[in-house]
């Protein structure tokens, strides 16, 4: 039964930043970092988006064969196709994820921390009747053969699924309204600004959500969108996905296809239990309103990392003592998204008709002095409900 | 507490399943699972809610009468 300090379960952005940074904490700890899948990175289930300043805290996108494209521009498209164009410095990056989580996870290895491909949990469990070995016995599947590993600190970076915080007691369940359903194509051959990424909001095209255009070259881009499944008139993602793509690229190539749930909810409750920590979308940590969740989840992984690394150098991995992680979270990231929680509930009520307007209003402002503060600020003028949420938001 | 059967159970049709694990939290007595890339459903669990049916992005989950 091969013992370690901390096994980390995903190697996800969030868990190849956790056990990338346990174990540049703590050099003498032995870490794991699982991956269920033959390859880290792979299937990519992700629009790919990231923002510069987050991104920057972990990797450095300039030159890197990670980074797929730069972009300069924000375009929000109206539900009647209206332009509009946002100006914004040093937007983002639309990464390429096989070789972004590959990257990490050999930054990881590169400390000291060991990789597992084709390394699955299927179940842990602990002796909680005190006294004796209190580590948690986490199952692994791996080439076919059950392994036991006996664990200090199990970190659960498992993604939507989020098994470890089912194992642990934890509630990770998400209800119906708060759960995204996305479709997305790469398509070739389509014209569209490379330097821009597109994001078009309408209750025909995507109830609930949005549908977004992510150039990763010139003529390629991740098309795709997610929506609500309450609101749909009783098609799937994918439906909905191929109707725009038909409509609006009828002639590119679907060179490959994803889908996937994103939880657009707040970070659950607990965070952790006795010797785990739930990082990433595991823990719900994707901003509600945007629905991007690659940077949340690598401060997640580095704030998990480090508390681990801590507890175990003090012999303390009590849920009193994890709880730290909970709060430093909260207080980096899990409040603002119960603002944004709230935005967003602000703006279900909004219709199309609402978002035409508003572009063609917005347009008449020149385009250098147009920013997301001055929209909003429009959208408040035009639809007075938005702002009691707008005076919590800033206030 | 005993349970009472549900008229209707959730299946999955495999062939079209992605396994992208979106159904997986939505369930509210867990009863979905997603093992050795595998989505089963525990039909001694399942309530027959039908939460998973329409947030499945490509449709692979269904409502059959309980047998």
């Amino acid at each position: 039964m091969p013992d370690v300090d901390v096994l980390v379960v995903g190697a996800g952005p969030a868990g190849a930043v956790a056990a990338c940074d346990a174990k540049q904490a703590a050099p003498g700890l032995d870490v794991v970092l699982l991956e269920r899948d033959r390859a880290v990175g792979s299937p990519v289930r992700c629009a790919e988006g990231v923002g510069d300043a987050g991104l920057r805290e972990f990797a450095n996108p300039d030159g890197a064969d990670w980074a797929a494209r730069k972009i300069t521009k924000v375009i929000f498209l109206a539900p009647d196709d209206t332009e509009v164009l946002v100006a914004e410095r040093g937007v983002g990056w639309i990464l390429d994820r096989t070789r972004f989580d590959a990257h990490l996870a050999a930054e990881a290895a590169a400390a000291g921390a060991h990789v597992l491909v084709g390394a699955e949990a299927t179940g842990m469990s602990r002796n909680r009747r005190g006294g004796g070995d209190d580590r948690w016995h986490v199952r692994v599947k791996e080439r076919g053969q059950d392994t036991v590993y006996r664990a200090r600190v199990v970190i659960g970076a498992d993604g939507v699924e989020t098994m470890v915080g089912r194992w642990a007691g934890l509630d990770t369940r998400v209800p119906a309204r708060d759960m995204e359903s996305c479709a997305q194509y790469v398509l070739q051959g389509i014209e569209c600004d490379p330097d821009a990424i597109y994001l078009q909001f309408s209750e025909a095209i995507a109830p609930g959500g949005y549908a977004w255009i992510f150039p990763k070259a010139v003529g390629v881009a991740n098309v795709g969108l997610g929506l609500v499944a309450l609101k749909t008139d009783g098609r799937n993602a994918r439906q909905y996905l191929d109707a725009w793509v038909d409509r609006r690229f009828p002639t590119a190539a679907r060179t490959g296809y994803t889908v996937g749930g994103v939880i657009v909810h707040t970070t659950i409750k607990k965070t952790y239990a006795d010797g785990v920590m739930i990082v990433g979308d595991a823990a719900h940590m994707i901003n509600p309103l945007s629905g991007g969740g690659i940077t949340n989840a690598m401060k997640a992984g580095r704030l998990a990392g480090t508390t681990a690394a801590a507890a175990i150098c003090a012999g303390d991995t009590s849920e009193r003592r994890l709880a730290a992680y909970h709060h430093a979270w909260m207080e980096l990231l899990g409040e603002d998204h119960l603002k944004y929680y709230r935005i967003k509930q602000a703006l279900e009520s909004v219709d199309d008709e609402f978002f035409n307007k508003l572009a063609r209003t917005v347009n008449k402002i020149p385009a250098e002095k147009r920013s997301i503060g001055r929209i909003f600020a429009h959208a408040l003028i035009r639809h007075p409900q938005l702002i009691p949420v707008a005076a919590r938001f800033f206030v | 507490m005993r349970r009472v059967t549900p008229d209707t159970i959730a299946v999955v049709d495999l062939a079209v399943c992605d396994r992208c694990g979106l159904c997986l939290p939505l369930c509210p007595p867990e009863a979905i699972h997603l093992e050795l890339n595998v989505l089963t459903v525990d039909r001694a669990a399942c309530t027959g809610c039908e939460k998973c049916v329409g947030p499945c992005p490509v449709g692979a989950l269904a409502m059959v009468a309980y047998a």
